[in-house]
Order: C-alpha cells, then structure tokens, then sequence
C-alpha cells in the first residue's frame, strides 16, 4: 500500500523540478510512511511513498524494467503468487518477489487485457517510455483513490491524493461549486468531478491514457453488471468468502479485522480466526452514547474467537476534535461524522503495530442488507397490498415517528409515495430529498450561480443502458454501489481515514468474484420480505452464535450535532457558524446558518436533515481552511534520501549521441 | 392566552424552527406547512410534540391529520376545541 504521484510534460524536452516531485512525495508520506521513491525520465517524473507490507526488503518503487517501462502502483493484487507462477510458466523471470514486479510484467506481456486478471484494490500509473505513453488504472470499485488534472500546456499531473497535484505548484485548490454540490446530493462527488476546479478522479473500474500532451482514451475496463440472476445458486458461498479473506491475508507483516459488531465484519473476523490463529487481533468502536454503541455485541464476537481484542471507547469531544483531520483526508465536505471514529480506529491500529486491517465493507450492497433494500420491496408490495406494506414499515422503522405518527398520512406519503413507480432513482429519491435540505443554507449569490439539478440530472443521463431492463432491487443496488460504497464510504469512510494513519483496509466481500456471485444469486436469497442478507446469514448461522448471524442490521453511525455543542468543545465550530467564518468560503448563508446554530445550540435540531446541514458547513469551512488557502508551500520538499533513485535523462541522452 | 396569543406564539416557533431556511418566504397562517414544503415528516412529529408540551393538551394518534396540524390556523383551532372540550 503506498501514494503514488507524478506529472508527464507533452514535449520530452521540457523540465520536471525534481523539487516539485520532492514535494508531491511529502503531501502524501502518510500513505506510505516507510519510505519513498523517484523515477525521472525525459518530460516525465514518478513518485512512490512506500508502506511496506509484502517484500519487504526489495518492493521498492518506482519499479521498471530493461524495456524503459516503468510502475508506480498504489495497492495490493491478490492473487499475484498464481500470476507469477503462470507468467514463470510462460517463460517470465523475476527479479523480485513483490505483486509490483507481477503487475508491471503482466502488463507488459498482456497489455491492459491483462487487468481482467487482476484480483485486487489498486489505482497505478504505467509508463511506456518509448511511446511517452501514461495509463493510468483504477480498480473495479474504487477502493483506491486516483486523480489527475490536465493543464493547458498539455501536462498530466496525478496523485493518488489531490494534495499531490497542489503540491507540485502547477494547479491552485480552489472550490468547485458543481463538485460541492455533488456532496450534498449524494454525499459525494461523482468521478470525474471533485471538489476542486481542474482536479478529476479516475472513476472505478475505469482506465485513461494519455499520449503527447492529451487523453487519448478514458474508458471502463469492469463495469458492475446486473440482470443475471438466475434460479439457483451459483456455487458455494461459504467457500467462496473463505477463499477471499485467504488471498487478503496474504501480507509479510501482521492483518488484523475490524469488529462493529454486526454480520458482515464478525463473519470476515471468524474466518480469518480460523486462518490466523489466536494472533489476530480485532478492532471496535464504542460510543458513549447507548443510542450508537454496540460495545456488547463487539465483546461477544470476540470473546468467541478469542482475539486480542481493542475497543476504542469514542465521546463527544472526540468527534469534534477528529473532524479537521478527517475532513483533511477526505479532500471534500462531509455530510455525516461517520468517518471520524474510523480515522481514529486507525490512528489506534498504528499505535498497536498493526497496517492491514479486514473489514466488512460492501456486504450490505451486494446481498442488500440495508434498510433501502427494503423500502424498494415495501413499495413494490404496497402496490398490491398497501395495508401489508405500512405493517411491514412499521416493523422496519419503529423507531421512526412516534407518538402515533407512524399511520399518519405524512408518514406514509413520505416513505411510500416517493417518486413515480418508473422513476429510475426511486429508491434513491428519500435520501436525495434527505440530503438536498442542506443545499437550502447555500448563500444567495452560490444559489443563484449553480444548477442545484445537474448532479441529479447527470447520473440520470449516465446510467447503463441494460438499467431500465433490471429489477428494482437491482437498480437500488447499482446505484448504492456507483453512489454512496465507491465516492463516499470507500473513500471518506474507507481509504482516506485509513490512510491518514498508514493503515490499509482490505475488503473480502469486494472480490469481485463475490460480486459476481451475488449478482448472479436468486433474488429471494438475498432478501425475502423484510428477511435480508439470507445465503449469507446462513454461513454466519455456521460460524457465530444465533445472536449476531440473526441480528437485524443496526446502521453504522456516529453523534451528529452533540460533539459540537459542549462546553469544551473546538473553538472553531462557533468560528465557522459565525458570519465572518462564513465568508471565509463564502458557500453558505449566515442568516439560515444563524437559524440552524440557534435551534442546535437550543437542542431542538435533532433530525438527520438538519444534522448533516450542520456536518455538511462546518466541514466545509475546515475543507476550504485546510486546501483553498493552500499553495505549495503548505507541502515542504520531502527531505529523506529516496530508497530508489531512477534516472533515465541521461541514459536516454547517451542513446541518442550513440 | 386567547387565539391571538396562540397564532403569534406559534407563527414565532415556527418562524424560529422551520422558517429560517426560507427568509424570503411570506406564510400566511393558513397555508399548508406541509405542501409548502415548510415542514417534512420529522417536523411534523416535532411540531406534534411542541403543541403537546406547549399548551398541555393530549393529542392521539387519530388526530395527528393535515386538518389539524396542517396550517398555523388548524392547529389554532385545535388547542382551541382540545382546551374547551377539557
């Protein structure tokens, strides 16, 4: 796992500030705090922050080959020991034993058909130095970050961070009204937009080249696929995830588990446990606040399994205090605090040694374990049996509109009457509608200046042409993954966090054979009723007691508004709620912010509208504090010597006197 | 406390409450909060709660209707009957 960054100049003669390079490295050491290196090639220049995980005494990038070939690669391929011996077989040597060596040779034998063999999270930038030809690869979910800007003058900066591209002092961080909007429609900005003007991201899945000073291909190399299911399963899902969680064990330095306490992270703990042994050590949050702790269920898995176990106990003031950071790291606005404990948890996973760590990410959205699952086969129902359906909701949401209002017409118009029976985005249309409330706090003048549509508008405009042929539960499913699990929950809640702190998640039920095998299950084994998440629940059943493979799924949050209001709490929350702190990025209207802070302020906000309006402005007043008044300077040259030095000017200069 | 002191006490709660995101807007205490779009669902429960704590009046679940809670005069008009019917 590491950072990776470089820049490509159109003509071969034109200069790379090696200090430039130095500087993108440090934006990014916490990616890779175990070392780093540098490739300078005519017109061209590579970085590399190392975090070592496999090869530890060799693995160093950039990596390239007597071809003029060259790898920057951020990530881990899975299956690279099965590669390398079927490339050994074909006649390959090695000159090391890290998956880097793997990648760059299977590209270089199979071109970018190559990837399809590829299981694994990464995001890489290859460079073919005879043709002056950069690709650049993200992998199939997005799990690891890539962004590129591409100036005027031809030149193509990329980093696995957008901090890298700032650093290189070619490209400014300023706002990006339509990137931001983005955010706050659908908690994230949507590949190829950012929040910054200028600065793109590789979608997942997705791959891009660039020759002579301009991209000449962006194109999806795995795309996820629905409309295949079929009426038995596919196969053994119990062998399966083994065989996931087996390959992402793979590591030369010690792979702990994250435990929330849930199905989906005990089961990945249980059987890395049986793999591992007594060694493995898990990771949990706890809250203070009952309303959000699963502290209980945490300690019964692990007790179980018989873990080293580590419970991070997570206050109020915590949240507040980790949310510059976690903003920081994210490169965008957040509407929800969720990432803060889970940067924390990190911050903790370092301190304990540990740099590769399991999760249960993406279950939900494959076997379609979350509540919108749900509610799309409530309203399904309720057009055959409404009084069926409102039962089924009452049972799905207790929690939601007491005092009686559960049967009260606004309830169920909200819930049940969302959108057009045939509007592709219902069962997204609550959540969209949700979120948009914060957009109502922009400032006149950002008001009048967007088209508070477009984000909605565009990912109408891209989705698949087979969408319409998919069933509603499939449709909710692509877009959760292509929504929220890649641009927000990989990234924000996932890798950036993780990152922060130098350590690594990796994702078993994000193998896309799991995938696959999901898409392809009949849809009564992933929910029947309000029964969800069914083949998988049934491996559970074999391996956890009764009381977590059945228990319902509790969401994974974190306080909202509370953290901000405490005595104690960071002098900047007041600071940016104020008029003057406003204005600093001048996204957000002091009067309606005035409005919000007084009823926070008062504890009479407490709904998930007004909390993610309050998330949403205060971390864009850190995000626009953190990188807008950023220049270079922010980022001083990396001073360390690099553990791999390449420089090819001169060579190729030789070359062609010869 | 008479009708009057009610409508302006509760137009001030929801002016205060539900409002401050639409400065611009000029609600007459007979329009609809809710198709107004002034009040969702949640605000709807806590604007149920508020009556309830406010004026001391018990409100059951048949009653939580647009026609009571609907508009700052039906809800006038509710803790009006609510407090003679007691």
């Amino acid at each position: 796992m590491c950072g990776i960054a470089g820049m490509v100049r159109a003509e071969p003669t034109a200069a790379i500030e090696e200090g430039a390079l130095l500087r993108m490295a440090r934006a990014i050491v916490h990616r890779g705090p175990d070392g780093f290196g540098l490739a300078l090639d005519r017109g061209a220049g590579f970085v590399s922050t190392r975090l070592a995980i496999i090869d530890l005494p060799h693995g160093w990038q950039p990596l390239q080959t007597s071809s003029g070939n060259l790898l920057v690669y951020n990530g881990e391929v899975y299956n690279y020991p099965e590669l390398r011996d079927e490339l050994t077989r074909a006649g390959q040597t090695f000159e090391n034993d890290s998956d880097t060596e793997v990648v760059l040779r299977l590209l270089e034998r199979e071109g970018l058909d190559g990837l399809q063999k590829l299981n694994g999270q990464f995001a890489l930038a290859w460079w073919q130095a005879h043709e002056r030809r950069l690709t650049l690869v993200r992998d199939r979910f997005g799990v690891r970050p890539l962004h590129y800007s591409l100036l005027d003058d031809g030149t193509l900066l990329f980093g696995s961070e957008a901090k890298a591209l700032f650093a290189s002092g070619e490209i400014d961080a300023e706002p990006d009204l339509q990137g931001l909007d983005d955010v706050f429609t659908l908690w994230g900005s949507r590949p190829p937009q950012t929040p910054f003007k200028g600065v793109n991201q590789l979608a997942p899945g997705a791959l891009l080249r660039w020759e002579g000073g301009e991209i000449t291909a962006r194109r999806s190399w795995w795309t996820a696929e629905y409309g295949k299911a079929s009426t038995e399963a596919p196969g053994d899902l119990e062998e399966l995830i083994r065989d996931s969680v087996r390959l992402r064990l793979r590591a030369d330095v010690p792979v702990g588990s994250y435990l929330s306490g849930g199905l989906d992270s005990s089961l990945i703990s249980a059987i890395a446990r049986e793999q591992v042994g007594s060694r493995l050590q898990t990771f949990s949050v706890a809250f203070r606040d009952p309303v959000f702790d699963e502290r209980s269920q945490q300690e019964t898995v692990a007790k179980m399994l018989g873990t080293t176990h580590h419970v991070l106990d997570i206050g109020p003031t915590d949240i507040a205090a980790g949310l510059p950071l976690a903003v920081r790291h994210a490169e965008a606005p957040i509407v929800r605090t969720a990432p803060v404990p889970l940067s924390l948890l990190a911050q903790e996973v370092r301190r304990q040694g540990i740099t590769v760590v399991l999760t249960g990410e993406g279950a939900d959205e494959l076997f379609w374990g979350y509540d919108l699952f749900k509610e799309v086969a409530i309203r399904e129902l309720h057009e055959t049996d409404p009084e069926r359906a409102l039962g089924m909701l009452e049972g799905l949401y207790p929690y939601l509109g007491a005092d009686g209002a559960r049967r009260g017409p606004a309830w169920e118009r909200f819930l049940l009457e969302t959108g057009a029976r045939d509007d592709p985005l219902r069962s997204h249309l609550t959540r969209l509608e949700a979120t948009a409330t914060v957009k109502a706090f922009y400032h006149p003048e950002v008001a009048a200046e967007l088209d508070r549509e477009a984000s909605e508008r565009r990912l109408r405009a891209e989705l698949p042409d087979a969408f319409g042929s998919w069933s509603a539960l499939e449709r909710a499913a692509w877009l959760e993954v292509k929504t929220l699990l890649s641009p927000y929950l990989l990234a924000a809640q996932g890798d950036r966090v993780g990152m922060a702190h130098g350590v690594e998640g990796r994702f078993p039920f994000l193998d896309h054979r799991v995938f696959e095998y999901a898409a392809k299950l009949p849809p009564e084994r992933k929910l029947a009723g309000t029964k969800d998440k069914i083949a998988l629940r049934e491996v559970a059943a074999r391996l956890l007691p009764e009381e977590i493979a059945a228990r319902p799924k509790q969401p994974y949050r974190s306080p909202e508004i509370a953290p901000f209001f405490q005595p104690d709490s960071p002098e900047w929350v007041e600071e940016l709620l104020s008029p003057g702190g406003l204005a600093e990025a001048g996204i957000w209207d002091p009067q309606r912010v005035e409005g919000l802070a007084r009823r926070c302020r008062g504890g009479r906000a407490t709904g998930i509208r007004e909390s993610m309006a309050l998330v949403g402005i205060l971390s864009t007043g850190l995000w626009h504090r953190a990188f807008a008044a950023d220049g270079a300077s922010a980022y001083p040259a990396e001073t360390v010597e690099p553990r791999v030095r390449i420089d090819r000017r001169a060579d190729i200069a030789k070359e062609e006197v010869a | 406390m008479n009708d009057t002191d009610v409508k302006a006490e509760l137009r001030k709660y929801v002016e205060e409450n539900f409002l401050y995101l639409r400065p611009e807007l000029d609600l007459h205490d007979d329009e609809d909060l809710l198709q107004k779009g002034i009040l969702d669902s949640l605000g709807f429960v806590e604007l149920v709660d508020e009556v309830q704590t406010r004026y001391g009046v018990t409100v059951n679940d048949l009653e939580i209707t647009e026609e009571n809670f609907g508009s700052i005069n039906a809800i006038v008009g509710f803790v009006d009957r609510k407090r003679a019917a007691a």
